[in-house]
């Protein structure tokens, strides 16, 4: 099935593929998400920890502040093998997001506590920065600063330790670590598609210590870009497993299902839907795989184009594939015991997280040739 | 009460039928997001029908039905989905009456039928099983004669609202070694609270469970339960369903789903971008255009003509379209397309990905839109093969 084809010299990737393979042997995905939907959609502490001990959470933490040095295109090799064992952690907010912030914030004791909190599993940090209907703001008051304002679709919002927010200040955005159990704030939770909650979280004059700040105005927005530049990789990376993952169910699927006296997967109507399937998850790894080796280039403007086309690209596929693996599993594709409709789920969550792809490639031709978009929504 | 339905113009029965419809549906039960509630839920409403006497549209009326023609029962379903009544659990109604009142014998008629007006009985379809699904005909099932009763074993499958039912017409396997596999099917009525059967209710997409597994294990059911001859129930199956057909092409799921789009549209500003409303547009004319295709169909039913395979076309074309526009749904949400329950736009809750997940099923039941396909290859291109 298709794959990331990465060059992979001390074997690295393979070894990253192997951990997940054995993780998700003690951990099923299909069993966890059902069970995570049955809690109401609290991430189970006792994954994550196991994700944290296996050395993903954070991975892209650079090595001064206890990370693992790895870089995108281990963190692309763990997403998609994350996504094939429908692993529906919130690795690309809680990790990603979280540890692209903290490892480009200015160098402090925070930015410490929370990178080797991060990486042993003690501190949950959750991005908060989508701002809802009241934006985020933030203002000095004496010694400390007064946080208001609500962030919305917020992952793993019940188990998180801090929050990592950007808020306006007079200045422009500023990042800051929010403990979760401060006075002043709440929180109110909706279940997602795939099982899990997904918070809005608000803030109403919320003394945050000035010692919180991870920065300031200018560098938060590049941060924040680089955040989502990274997650987005991520996000298709995993989509990417996700969707040949899925195919690969389908196959084995209709290769085994008798109907009319033969396996349907012998009927050339249903081979050729296959074989559509898989040019499109062919067509999703490659697009992944062209955008982790742009962003390894110095040119950053064939980056942003990469990662926007491949999260476009990997969110259609996998959302159309496992549309068709749900349909032609027949009426055992409708059920909720069957696991192609919880990848199917999956697959809906991951393709809304930061743009769904006509966004994304409304985007590209904007930057590439300023070809203006009209208005967006949702 | 009129004399015969069929002979009021159509504008008037609409009307009569509407008005009173209109009146007597319970509010409450109005748009309900479940596809099949249980008998229990729409109960009043099943019952106020009965009452009225418009409960079962196409049977006779000395069996107490509306006998209405298959252009009056149009009108019928239309008004009822426009007026957004609940769907009752139908199965007595629309197939188990057509199925008695074709090849029943008089006593049967004389037991079942009040028994389906009075929702004593309330019936499910016992076709499919877990190796018999777009091929039904190798139904393994079986039933073997015992003195006068027969004893059923084995298992069906998807058994809608089997679980809300105290009735079971099932397809059997009477003869093992027919040498055309529909031959040597049988159709039995079988009372679900008998001693060994078992009933087990699956979850579906949506988290509702709304069908199920029925397990028998040395059932005896009386032979007076057998509807036709032994070992043709192939074709008394097949030709329960007649001009009820087209009602698995109607346009009725994309209309709603169209309409819900356009709510969720305008709420979220979607209008003001020309790339979403020329999407739109194209979706908004595949429904006209469905309308149109339609009502071809039902041309030929009012002039009292039959459908032919053709109509299988309608099937694929509504059930792909009311995929397509819960497709755009989400598209449209945005961000909020990660949210399970329903959106908020302006004064209404809009249910996208419930309408999403459902849209997933009329494409796999009542033949699969593959099956459509092949009948339409087959029967109406008669293309080789
Ligand atoms: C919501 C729902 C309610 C239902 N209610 C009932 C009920 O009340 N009673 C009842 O008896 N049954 C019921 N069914 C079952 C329904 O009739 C079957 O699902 C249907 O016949 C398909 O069978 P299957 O699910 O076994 O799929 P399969 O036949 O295994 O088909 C799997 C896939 O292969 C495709 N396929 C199969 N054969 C071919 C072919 N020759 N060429 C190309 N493609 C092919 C199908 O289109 C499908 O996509 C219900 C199903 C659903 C989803």
């Amino acid at each position: 099935m298709p794959e990331l084809m990465l060059d992979d010299p001390d074997g690295t990737l393979v070894m990253l593929r192997d951990s997940v393979a054995g993780f998700a042997e003690r951990f099923p995905g299909a069993k966890a998400m059902r069970e995570k939907r049955g809690l109401g959609g609290a991430t189970d502490p006792l994954i994550w920890s196991a994700m944290a001990e296996a050395g993903w959470i954070g991975l892209l933490l650079p090595e001064e502040c206890g990370g693992a040095g790895l870089g995108l295109r281990e963190q692309a090799v763990l997403s998609e093998a994350l996504g094939r064992a429908l692993v529906s952690e919130p690795i690309g907010s809680a990790s990603v997001f979280a540890a692209t912030l903290i490892g480009g914030a200015t160098p402090g004791a925070e930015r410490s506590r929370l990178a080797a909190g991060i990486v042993s599993g003690d501190v949950v940090a959750v991005p908060a920065w989508i701002s809802g209907a009241k934006p985020l703001v933030v203002h000095a008051v004496s010694d400390n600063l007064a946080l208001s304002g609500e962030a919305r679709f917020v992952d793993a919002a019940r188990v998180a330790t801090d929050f990592l927010v950007v808020a306006q200040d007079a200045q422009g955005g500023m990042l800051l670590s929010v403990p979760a159990d401060l006075d002043g704030m709440t929180m109110s939770e909706r279940a997602g598609i795939d099982g899990g909650a997904i918070a809005t979280v608000s803030f109403s004059d919320c003394k945050v210590p000035t010692d919180r700040v991870l920065s300031r105005a200018n560098s938060s927005e590049d941060l924040l870009r680089q955040a989502i530049l990274h997650t987005r990789l991520a996000l298709a990376a995993e989509l990417s497993g996700l969707a040949s993952k899925a195919l690969e169910l389908t196959i084995a699927y209709t290769s085994d299902r008798v109907q009319f006296g033969k396996p349907i997967a012998s009927f050339q109507a249903i081979q050729h839907r296959l074989v559509d399937m898989w040019i499109e998850a062919d067509l999703a790894a490659a697009a992944v795989g062209n955008a982790v080796e742009a962003l390894q280039s110095d040119d950053s403007e064939a980056a942003q184009l990469a990662v926007l086309a491949a999260k476009a690209r990997a969110g259609d596929a996998a959302f159309s594939i496992c549309r068709r693996a749900v349909h032609l599993h027949g009426a055992m594709g409708y059920t909720d015991e069957c696991d192609v409709g919880l990848y199917l789920k999956r697959a809906i969550n991951l393709n809304a997280m930061l743009g769904q792809p006509e966004q994304l490639r409304l985007e590209f031709v904007e930057r590439e040739s300023g070809v203006g978009r009209g208005r967006t929504y949702g | 009460m009129a004399s015969d339905w069929n002979d009021i113009p159509d504008e008037e029965f609409r009307s009569t039928f509407r008005e009173w419809v209109d009146q007597n549906c319970p509010a409450q039960l109005r748009y309900m997001r479940k596809q099949r509630p249980l008998f229990n839920e729409v109960a009043e409403w099943y019952h106020a029908l009965a009452a009225k006497g418009w409960l079962a549209p196409t049977w006779p009326r000395q069996y107490g039905g509306m006998g209405l023609s298959a252009a009056k029962h149009m009108i019928y379903v239309e008004e009822w989905g426009r007026l957004g009544c609940p769907r009752i659990p139908d199965h007595g109604i629309g197939l188990v009456g057509p199925l008695l009142i074709q090849h029943g014998t008089e006593e049967q008629k004389a037991h079942y039928l009040p028994r389906i007006l009075s929702g004593e009985h309330v019936w499910c379809q016992g076709y499919s099983e877990p190796n018999a699904g777009s091929d039904l005909a190798s139904l393994t099932t079986s039933a073997v004669l015992d003195g006068d009763e027969f004893v059923v074993n084995g298992q069906k499958i998807w058994t809608t609202l089997a679980h809300c039912a105290n009735w079971i017409f099932v397809l059997v396997r009477t003869e093992r070694d027919a040498k055309v596999r529909q031959k040597g099917i049988t159709v039995l009525l079988l009372d679900l609270t008998s001693p060994g059967v078992r009933v087990r209710p699956i979850e579906n997409l949506r988290g509702e469970a709304d069908f199920c597994e029925v397990f028998f294990d040395q059932v005896r059911v009386p032979m007076k339960n057998l509807v036709g001859k032994v070992n043709e129930g192939w074709t008394v199956a097949k030709s329960v369903l007649g001009h009820e057909r087209i009602f698995l092409g109607a346009p009725t799921r994309p209309e709603y789903a169209i309409a819900r789009l356009q709510r969720l549209a305008d709420a979220r500003g979607a209008f003001e971008d020309p790339a979403f409303v020329s999407r739109f547009a194209r979706l908004r004319l595949d429904l006209y255009d469905l309308g149109s295709a339609f009502e071809r169909y039902a041309k030929v039913l009012r002039a009292g003509g039959e459908l032919g395979a053709d109509v299988s076309a309608l099937k694929v074309f509504t059930t792909e379209l009311y995929q397509r526009i819960t497709e755009e749904m989400l598209a449209v949400a945005g961000e909020e397309a990660r949210f399970a329950d329903d959106l908020a736009a302006g004064d209404v809750e809009i249910d996208a990905m419930n309408l999403f997940l459902d849209s997933r099923s009329p494409a796999i039941f009542g033949g699969s839109n593959e099956i459509q396909r092949n009948i339409l290859a087959k029967a109406v291109l008669q293309l080789p093969g």
